[in-house]
């Protein structure tokens, strides 16, 4: 074995050897994670690491995160059986976590609202954030309105435009949006302009990370806030139907929603867990974001994961009709996972996904996220392999109001008429 | 000092001394930008001006640390792909004597995705590689890799940056090798330094824990501004000023000989 491999080995070993809760001190998830940035923002990650800690051992923390969850997010969400959807596929029952009905219209606003509390905490007084399909960037705009923060949001200038309803949303709520005009002009690029900023800014300012993603201890802080989506779920059903579901399924960009709803089942040994990914156009370079599918080990952004890169080391540009999916890199915790065989992914492409968006909105009457679109999509697929009596439970991480203008453009070019 | 062996191209100079070697100065320049034919210009007019070393920056598609002058300068050289691996095989090709000693600048994942060791084997093998300086890879995270780098005799560069709390600092200078990057300013590269006092004591206080020499980079954007930091520091990193100029050889001649020039006059404390 070489002397590098022997270094990874060690991560991987301290895993095993299980600290029982992982990322260990380091931020490493088994090989993947750690804190792969400048010397100018390390010692920010230490303070922030130290005062989430602290902040999530007082009592009196956890009830302002969850009581604003409650009163201003509107938490619990509810478990809703999707029975028209369901008996249409004519295989197991599918069930819909109703993220989509957080304010704000997705998961996202958990994360803001548990960070954004902890940057009070911390006298920061100023937030900053990348987004992508713009769901966190509204969600960042939206705590910083309501917390007395101001607000600069990165967002690539592809997604500006296929995002304008977000852009506008972000706007009102006081946020000035800075479109981001390199590489691929997506989510990537927004995350490296946000980085650039927080290193000149990181006295008076909290980077606001939306994803289980960054360098640590950004995946286990947003896994800890997200994880409320799989702990309600898990009650939810236990009440509902008096047992667990057979199958979990989530997409995947940077993964905070599928970390979130996986994270309190993980243990739970008969509940199998799926990750979907953007299958985009084709797996082939430039055209996709399916991380596990084409993408091998490297390091971008502050952590060592899956990532889609050229034979040089060059980062990939990713392809998918969702922007929040459309990104070259997935979150540690969930490449630590999938290697250890306890979560399976698969890719859903932008047809697919686009058709399930259809579906479920003909037949619950709830318009999907395009993101969650991709979730649903395998949903079904795998419904119909699966008994009728087991239960499959989806995480509808947000509503798709803001992707109805892109699916119109979309079906106008093809011809489609609805 | 460290017990390193040390490589060929580190062999051909003498160890820094400080208060007895000159100041160095230690431009930067992004490879293969807008060719390697004129980069090779470059380091071999920077030889024979006698610089302390060049940083040679890789191209890297996604470069955090930088700013807009460094990332357009990225662009233009990767559109011919200049690549880690391939930029050692060139860099074996050159006469020894036209090229100063090289620490390649890039970020962390190009020598992961060639593997370190791989990396360290060949820039080993070609003789011209004294160091590399990664901006990404952090004080903690190369804990995995110090060992490696120093077994192949390259020289692993410490950043120190304004956020270092002092006993940060004192550790992170203990594990460095070949120079010590100050970084003066908070951001990223190609913003324009001031020369506060607290700038003046951090180098003074690095100096005081490291014979190796102390440099301060970021935001360098006069030769006389480099002439002043030589007064306090061991040495001086200029990026994006000369960055700027790489795409005419004849003007980045010219601004890189002002530096030198004025380099020359600097008249360091003792």
């Amino acid at each position: 074995m070489s002397r590098e491999s022997a270094a990874i080995e060690k991560h991987k070993e301290a895993s095993r050897k299980g600290s029982p809760s992982l990322p260990d001190y380091r931020g490493y998830f088994g090989e993947f994670g750690g804190r792969f940035v400048s010397e100018t923002l390390m010692p920010a990650l230490l303070e922030l690491e130290e005062a989430f800690r602290l902040a999530w051992k007082d009592s009196s923390f956890r009830k302002e995160f969850y009581g604003m969850l409650a009163e201003y997010s509107g938490r619990p969400t509810p478990l809703y059986l999707a029975e028209s959807l369901s008996r249409e596929m004519g295989g197991a029952k599918i069930w819909l976590k109703r993220e989509d009905l957080n304010h704000t219209g997705a998961h996202k606003i958990t994360n803001a609202v548990g960070q954004a509390l902890l940057a009070r905490r911390m006298g920061k007084r100023r937030l900053i954030a990348e987004t992508g399909a713009g769901q966190h960037g509204v969600a960042t705009a939206t705590v910083a309105a309501k917390l007395g923060f101001s607000c600069q949001i990165y967002m690539g200038s592809e997604d500006v435009r296929r995002q304008a309803l977000n852009v506008f949303r972000m706007k009102l709520l006081g946020a000035t949006v800075s479109p981001v005009d390199l590489g691929g002009r997506t989510l990537k690029d927004a995350i490296s302009e946000a980085l650039r900023d927080w290193s000149r800014t990181v006295g008076e300012t909290h980077y606001l990370l939306g994803t289980a993603f960054g360098p640590h201890p950004f995946p286990l802080m947003v896994r800890t806030f997200q994880s409320v989506i799989g702990q309600e779920a898990r009650r939810q059903f236990l009440r509902r139907v008096g047992a667990l579901p057979e199958a979990l399924v989530a997409c995947v960009g940077g993964g905070s929603n599928a970390i979130g709803l996986f994270h309190p089942f993980v243990k739970d040994a008969g509940v199998r867990m799926y990750g979907v990914e953007a299958g985009g156009i084709s797996i082939s370079p430039g055209l996709h974001a399916a991380r596990f599918a084409g993408g091998s080990v490297g390091v971008l952004q502050g952590t060592r994961t899956y990532v889609l890169q050229n034979p040089d080391g060059q980062i990939e540009n990713t392809h998918s009709v969702s922007a929040g999916l459309d990104y070259s890199a997935v979150g540690p915790e969930l490449a630590y996972y999938r290697n250890a065989g306890r979560i399976v992914f698969d890719s859903v492409g932008d047809e697919e996904a686009l058709e399930a968006f259809r579906t479920l909105s003909r037949t619950e009457g709830i318009i999907p996220a395009l993101e969650s679109s991709h979730a649903v999509a395998y949903a079904l697929r795998l419904a119909r392999t699966l008994p009728r009596d087991s239960n499959i439970l989806v995480n509808l991480s947000g509503r798709g109001d803001k992707d109805v203008m892109e699916v119109s453009r979309i079906l106008e070019e093809k011809g489609e008429r609805l | 000092m460290s017990a390193i062996v040390p490589n060929r191209s580190s062999m051909d100079k003498k160890p820094f001394r400080r208060g007895v070697s000159p100041p160095a100065l230690i431009p930067y320049l992004v490879a293969g930008d807008p060719d390697l034919e004129t980069t090779r210009r470059y380091l071999r007019l920077a030889a024979s001006a006698g610089v302390f070393a060049v940083e040679l920056g890789v191209p890297f598609s996604d470069p955090t640390a930088d700013g807009p002058v460094i990332q357009e300068a990225a662009r233009r050289s990767l559109r011919h792909e200049t690549a880690l691996s391939e930029l050692l095989d060139w860099l074996g090709t050159i006469p020894p004597e036209e090229l100063p000693p090289l620490y390649l600048m890039t970020y962390f994942n190009l020598f992961h995705h060639m593997g370190v060791e791989s990396f360290c084997k060949k820039a080993r093998a070609t003789g011209r590689v004294a160091g590399v300086v990664i901006p990404d890879l952090s004080f903690e995270d190369s804990r995995d890799y110090r060992p490696l780098f120093r077994s192949f005799g390259i020289n692993l560069v410490g950043f120190v940056s304004p956020t270092t709390p002092v006993d940060r600092a004192r550790r992170i200078v203990r594990e460095a090798r070949g120079f010590v990057y100050y970084v003066g300013l908070m951001g990223t590269t190609g913003a324009s330094l001031s020369i506060t006092p607290a700038v003046r004591d951090m180098v003074g206080q690095l100096k005081q824990w490291t014979a190796l020499p102390v440099c301060l980079g970021f935001g360098v954007n006069e030769p006389r501004m480099a002439r002043e930091i030589l007064g306090f520091a061991d040495g001086v990193i200029v990026g994006s000023r000369l960055v700027r100029e790489e795409e005419d050889p004849g003007l980045w001649e010219k601004t890189f000989l002002e530096f030198v020039a004025e380099c020359r006059k600097a008249e360091p404390e003792r």
